[in-house]
């Protein structure tokens, strides 16, 4: 018969069904016309006849099985009947799907985060042809740099030309723009200032108009025309074709919008989703001048010529690098010391792919993610031993009907698949459901990635490799939950069973295993949660060395004003104006807020030491800045309004650590040290050798910088002379409410200054701990699923073991056995499984906490509380789900349980 | 309980194939009554048993099925003996005689 046919048949089962029942009433009735004919009364004929045939029923199920493609049409009629019997435990099922759904929901999330982060390549042509460039920083907290400055990169896309083509692209960071109908209202757009070239290499096409060529990036200043993403294009402009020609002011110039790019491409940092592209030569001609050697402010990408190989590439860029860092070396101050300089000189220069794009977020990223992974993978196994309990406690329930089908011919392999299909069911019904939650979760930690206010943006569309690892993980856990149930239903005995004994110690040692798992691996999510939440917590109660309430942080306009002395003067004038308000308990200046990413590191050198590598930090800060921020002076004085006048250079306040670091004391009032400056601020009288002078005037405690992890570094705070981000801190509990009245008063007293941003100092903090934040939380919520479903779990065992043992405990309890041993019979080897799902949680919590350990701050974990606080909840939960089946246990009525069966 | 007979599958076929190309087309229920008859009513085929079987040998293309009227005008499905079927037979028969006659030299020389 032809496969053509067979499908026929099963789509027209019931005519093949007419068929076999023709020819078989046909046979029947033919025997017993037989049996009539040698004398058999009809009623004993029929009789015979039917014993002959045994059930009509088992004749049909094997006939049809070999006239059918057999397990397509017994799938249709397993999933029916799967169907009927999981609406038939509405509870049950809905608890399974539910928990199901949320541990596939979170690892289908986890997966399309990880794999727009980390995975996925760029949306450009031929991306594994891409490469960056990278070198080792030799710091700690940043392995390796792959920021490059103007004049290295235009020597070293010369040099590289026969190999690869070089194209600069600078941080996708928010920057101020104005666009003519957004009401003269500044508006933050994320741009990026790119080579001319960038388009072509990456093979981008317009959306609309035309792109960046590299005739739009050869003169400084004088390529005033942008590219914007298609998805700016569609939000800002709603799609208008007619935006091409626009202007909008930005970095001090009337760009032109010369054409939007193609959908999908937004920029080479996975993380952040690019507005518009400006040509670099619109930076600030500093930048691109030869001065611009100092200033490093946009990564060098390549796309390697057909038969390159990155190798080739990085040996002739190594040349170049190496070249250029030698000439700049000679400028270097003679007293620098000799290691740092032959470190600089002797950096290697790497050649990463850039098939995926480089990305800052995916830096800060990349492990917790992958911690969120190992834990959502965990929280679905637990999910999946759960299901697989409930079906296997359920499908003791069902031994006879098992059996039954059993003896009426119906094969093993049948039973198997019926099972198969139920949990199938199941698993498609919690992927449909995981997708949906996945859709809803995925954008919720995109938005835990990044503050609000410069917000991460990940393409988390729903594409094929989704959708498969959604199928993957449904095909997987419909393995893992079904399998063992499957087996045992089928290896049901079926006299044993219709009778109503035996079968049952198999389903007991099946459940005891799968108990010790879930145990096992909801003890490891517990372990690394507790560990991820004790960091966090330690990591919020830190002191920083000041105090952070309500303290309102404003950026400022300073473009209208142009002189420095100007500015030092309207800094002045600003605070006093600003100190006078009511409603506020302080106000000063600093060049830039403590934790808001930037820093200023300087060498020194101290009289009759040896100069050092080590750069301690430096902070420009206005007169009341300390009192502001409420810093603890410990000696001195702090600055005055005097320390910022011109030629008075000198004085600088200087932190305990940085006492400690260059003078082995904290009393170092009197003391100095110089700083090495250049350019304009070495033209001071003061400057001697190029050495700025540092007198010591004060030493307050340590206070942070920009990060809650490191001890407070050694500072200096020298004077600003000039303006930057003023501090104000409010006297009401809702800083907040300060804000628009600051922003009304502050141009009102000096017309040249103009607010451009508001935030809290606490913001700022908060933001520097956001991945230790995601970490506590989500792994927290998912410690407390995978408790749950556990403490589920536990209960369906030992309830499923009580009412087995029903009997048992109804002979123990009348041969005087009293309450509390029944209870510990029952308890005995759930006991034992526990523990060992605990040692072997412990040991796979302590494998994991080595992977976990780099995100972790002061927690160690093989600390007491480290360890017992898991424990301790596992096992609280453990006898709350305990409780109920023990009760039941201990009131087994013995008449009762005797009769019963 | 009624137990399932696989041990008679082994011989039905043979049984089948033979009575089938002895006697031409036939069916279902002439079979069972052909082989009962012939012996003597010491084999007596399993109803349950003979239609799966018949399927599973179409399905292996050893016969072919056809409905046709018989001659109490009743809807019957014959059956007859493919090619395939014959070989089948061939091999069938030979591995049955060197099963029965070795079973036969054990209970003879035992």
């Amino acid at each position: 018969m032809s496969l053509l046919s067979r499908l026929v048949n099963v789509l027209r089962a019931s005519k093949v069904e007419r068929d076999l029942d023709d020819e078989l009433r046909f046979h029947i009735e033919a025997r017993i016309d037989a049996l009539l004919a040698k004398g058999v009364t009809r009623q004993a004929a029929e009789a015979q006849v039917a014993r002959q045939f045994g059930s009509r029923l088992r004749l049909r199920e094997a006939s049809r099985d070999v006239k059918l493609v057999a397990w397509l049409e017994s799938l249709l009629k397993d999933v029916r009947f799967g169907l009927r019997v999981l609406r038939k435990d509405l509870v049950l099922t809905a608890a399974a799907v539910a928990s199901l759904a949320l541990a596939i929901g979170a690892c289908i999330a986890a997966f399309s985060l990880i794999d727009a982060l980390m995975l996925r390549p760029l949306p450009v042509s031929a991306p594994d042809r891409l490469v960056y460039l990278a070198y080792p920083t030799y710091e700690p907290g940043s392995p390796e740099g792959d920021w490059f400055n103007y004049p290295l990169f235009q020597r070293m896309r010369e040099a590289g030309q026969p190999h690869v083509d070089l194209f600069g692209v600078s941080y996708p960071s928010l920057r101020a723009a104005i666009f003519p109908d957004g009401g003269g209202q500044d508006e933050r757009v994320r741009a990026q200032f790119v080579s001319g070239n960038m388009f072509e290499l990456l093979g981008i096409t317009p959306a609309l108009g035309r792109l960046l060529a590299p005739s739009d990036d050869v003169m400084p200043g004088a390529h005033a025309v942008a590219v914007l993403s298609h998805a700016f294009w569609m939000r800002r402009f709603g799609g208008n074709p007619r935006v091409i020609g626009r202007t909008f002011t930005f970095y001090e110039h009337q760009f032109q919008i010369v054409g939007v790019a193609h959908a999908g491409f937004t920029g080479t940092e996975p993380g952040r989703s690019t507005d518009l592209w400006v040509p670099t030569m619109m930076h600030s001609a500093e930048a691109l001048g030869p001065e611009g050697a100092d200033w490093n402010w946009f990564r060098v990408f390549g796309r390697l010529r057909p038969g390159v190989r990155a190798e080739q590439a990085q040996a002739v860029l190594q040349a170049t690098f190496s070249t250029f860092r030698q000439e700049r070396a000679r400028t270097f101050r003679p007293d620098d010391p000799r290691d740092r300089t032959e470190r600089y000189l002797e950096t290697p220069l790497r050649v990463h792919s850039a098939a995926n794009g480089p990305s800052e977020l995916r830096r800060t990223f990349e492990r917790p993610l992958w911690i969120l992974a190992i834990v959502v993978s965990l929280v679905l196994l637990i999910a999946s031993s759960n299901v697989a309990n409930l079906l296997i406690a359920r499908a003791a329930a069902r031994e006879r009907e098992m059996s039954l089908r059993l003896s009426i011919g119906a094969g093993r392999g049948r039973l198997i698949q019926q099972v198969l299909v139920e949990s199938a069911l199941l698993a498609s019904v919690a992927c449909v459901l995981g997708l949906l939650i996945a859709a809803i979760v995925g954008p919720a930690i995109v938005n835990m990635l990044a503050p609000s206010t410069d917000p991460a943006y990940l393409d988390l569309r729903l594409d094929w490799r989704v959708l498969a690892f959604a199928g993957g993980i449904g095909l997987m856990t419909t393995v893992l939950f079904g399998l063992p149930s499957a087996l045992r239903a089928s290896s049901v005995a079926p006299m044993g069973a219709l009778k109503g004994t035996g079968g049952r110690v198999t389903a007991r040692l099946t459940l005891r295993p799968l108990l010790a798992l879930q145990v096992g691996f909801s003890l490891v999510v517990l372990f690394v949660a507790s560990l991820l939440l004790l960091s966090f917590l330690r990591l919020t109660r830190v002191d920083p060395g000041f105090s952070q309430d309500r303290v309102l942080l404003l950026s400022l306009d300073t473009s209208a004003i142009g002189e420095d002395q100007e500015k030092a003067r309207a800094a002045l004038q600003l605070l006093d104006r600003v100190q006078q308000m009511p409603a506020v308990d302080g106000a000063a200046l600093s060049q830039w807020a403590l934790f808001e990413g930037s820093a200023w590191t300087n060498s020194i050198r101290i009289p009759g030491r040896e100069p050092e590598a080590f750069e301690p930090f430096f902070l420009s800060i206005s007169p009341g800045y300390l009192e502001t921020m409420r810093m603890r002076l410990l000696e001195g004085r702090t600055f005055t309004p005097r320390d910022i006048e011109p030629d008075q250079p000198t004085a600088v306040i200087v932190n305990q650590a940085f006492a400690r670091r260059f003078f082995d004391t904290t009393h170092v009032v009197g003391r100095s040290f110089g700083r090495p400056v250049s350019g304009e601020a070495a033209k001071s009288s003061v400057v001697r050798d190029g050495l700025l002078p540092q007198e010591i005037v004060g030493v307050i405690a340590d206070a942070k910088y920009g990060n809650l992890r490191d001890p407070a570094p050694p500072t200096a705070y020298v004077p600003l002379r000039g303006l930057g981000t003023l501090h104000v801190r409010a006297a009401s509990e809702d800083p907040l409410a300060l804000a628009p009245i600051l922003q009304r008063e502050i141009p009102r007293a000096l017309p040249a200054l103009r607010v451009t941003n508001v935030t809290l100092q606490s913001t700022l903090i908060a933001n520097s701990i956001l991945s230790e934040r995601l970490l506590a939380l989500l792994s927290g919520f998912f410690a407390i699923v995978g408790l749950l479903l556990a403490a589920i779990g536990l209960y369906g065992v030992l309830s499923y073991a009580v009412v087995q043992r029903t009997r048992e405990i109804g002979i123990r309890v009348a041969l005087g056995a009293r309450p509390i041993i029944v209870i510990r019979t029952v308890l005995a080897h759930i006991l034992s499984v526990m523990a060992l799902g605990i040692i072997a949680g412990l040991g796979g919590g302590l494998f994991l906490s080595r992977f976990v350990e780099a995100v972790l701050y002061e927690v160690q974990p093989l600390d007491a509380l480290s360890l017992a606080l898991p424990v301790c909840g596992l096992l609280v939960v453990a006898v709350l789900a305990a409780v109920p089946p023990a009760r039941r246990a201990a009131r087994v009525d013995p008449v009762v349980a005797l009769r019963y069966e | 309980m009624m137990k399932r007979h696989d041990s008679l599958q082994g011989a039905l076929p043979l049984l089948v194939l033979k009575i089938l190309l002895r006697r031409g087309p036939l069916h279902g229920y002439g079979i069972t009554l052909h082989i009962e008859t012939m012996s003597d009513e010491v084999l007596r085929v399993e109803e349950g048993s003979l239609y799966p079987a018949l399927h599973r040998m179409e399905e292996a293309g050893w016969i072919k099925a056809r409905w046709a009227v018989s001659e109490h005008k009743r809807r019957v499905r014959m059956y007859e003996v493919t090619a395939a079927g014959r070989r089948q037979l061939e091999a069938e028969e030979g591995r049955w005689h060197a099963v029965t006659g070795a079973v036969a030299h054990v209970l003879k020389h035992a």
